[in-house]
């Protein structure tokens, strides 16, 4: 009884593992290209790329967008489509359950004026840690 | 003439905090191209036995990474109350920040002393990368950093 009931539990486990596991992407293995081909594509279109990884069956790509922001994307194996899209400096719009921080407010990356200003430095909350006073400015270069 | 002068004592005692002296600071880290994800800073003082005093600046938005700028974290505890309103994005690699926000006076030419922590998503943590006298002399003197920290200054 006990036997069957760890057989029964245990392919149940192994037949809801991949509903559980939402992928990104579903292409087959059999299809997918190597990265080397999505390297070269991206950096064929300006792509400065510092790794690439499998994550959730997409190619994971971590590096310097066209447009000089860092970020993240998610791409097809065996289409080289991208999927997903994220900027360095785009957490706030990123799910995380773990993230206890709300209200937060991020740059405005390089726009090629060769400088990039807190876009929501005004509506910051005021310190009160009793070192800072009143607003900081920021700004990245 | 007792309740004249215990009334002007006070008066002195609300207004004189008042009249502490606040110092605009710019804080100037330029980052190396090391070849990365975005890097996590806290730029934050210490006494001069390096106990923390207080949260200057942290680069880098997600909290749940906090726990990697280890001396800032230890100090602060990872308190929001720390570093409320003093949070931005994470610096890209060979990006320079620039913090412009006002002091005591006090804090400056006290011991106290200017500390950034850096960390990059699997690579290494720099507990320290810089670590400064905050002192009138040291406006406008670029120090290098250990880790990720090309050149660190302050001025006035």
């Amino acid at each position: 009884m006990k036997t069957r009931s760890v057989i029964v539990s245990l392919t149940v486990l192994c037949l809801s593992a991949p509903v559980l596991a939402d992928d990104d992407c579903d292409d087959p293995v059999t299809d997918w290209q190597p990265r080397e081909h999505l390297r070269q594509k991206l950096e064929a279109e300006g792509w400065t790329v510092y790794r690439i990884k499998v994550d959730d069956g997409c190619y994971e790509v971590k590096g310097l967008a066209p447009e000089g922001f860092g970020a993240e994307a998610s791409f097809a194996p065996a289409t080289l489509e991208l999927m997903e899209l994220e900027r360095e400096d785009d957490d706030e719009d990123e799910e995380d359950d773990e993230d206890e921080d709300n209200g937060e407010y991020g740059y405005r990356d390089n726009r090629g004026d060769g400088q990039a200003r807190d876009k929501a430095q005004t509506n910051r909350p005021v310190p009160h840690n009793g070192i800072v006073k009143g607003r900081p400015t920021v700004t990245v270069e | 003439m007792k309740k004249i002068l215990l009334a002007l004592g006070l008066a002195l005692s609300v207004a004189l905090p008042a009249l502490a002296q606040a110092r605009e600071v710019t804080f100037t880290t330029e980052l190396t191209d090391y070849r990365g994800d975005g890097a996590y800073l806290a730029l934050y003082l210490t006494d001069a036995s390096g106990a923390y005093q207080g949260t200057l600046w942290v680069a880098g938005r997600k909290s749940k990474y906090y726990k990697h700028l280890r001396g800032w974290a230890r100090g602060s505890r990872l308190d929001p109350a720390e570093y409320d309103g003093l949070t931005g994005a994470s610096i890209t690699s060979g990006r320079t920040l620039k913090i412009t926000l006002d002091l005591d006076d006090a804090l400056i030419d006290s011991g106290y002393e200017v500390r950034v922590d850096t960390a990059v998503e699997d690579m290494r943590d720099n507990r320290a990368d810089v670590a400064v006298p905050l002192t009138t002399g040291g406006a406008g003197t670029p120090v290098p950093g250990r880790g990720y920290v090309r050149s660190f200054r302050y001025d006035f």
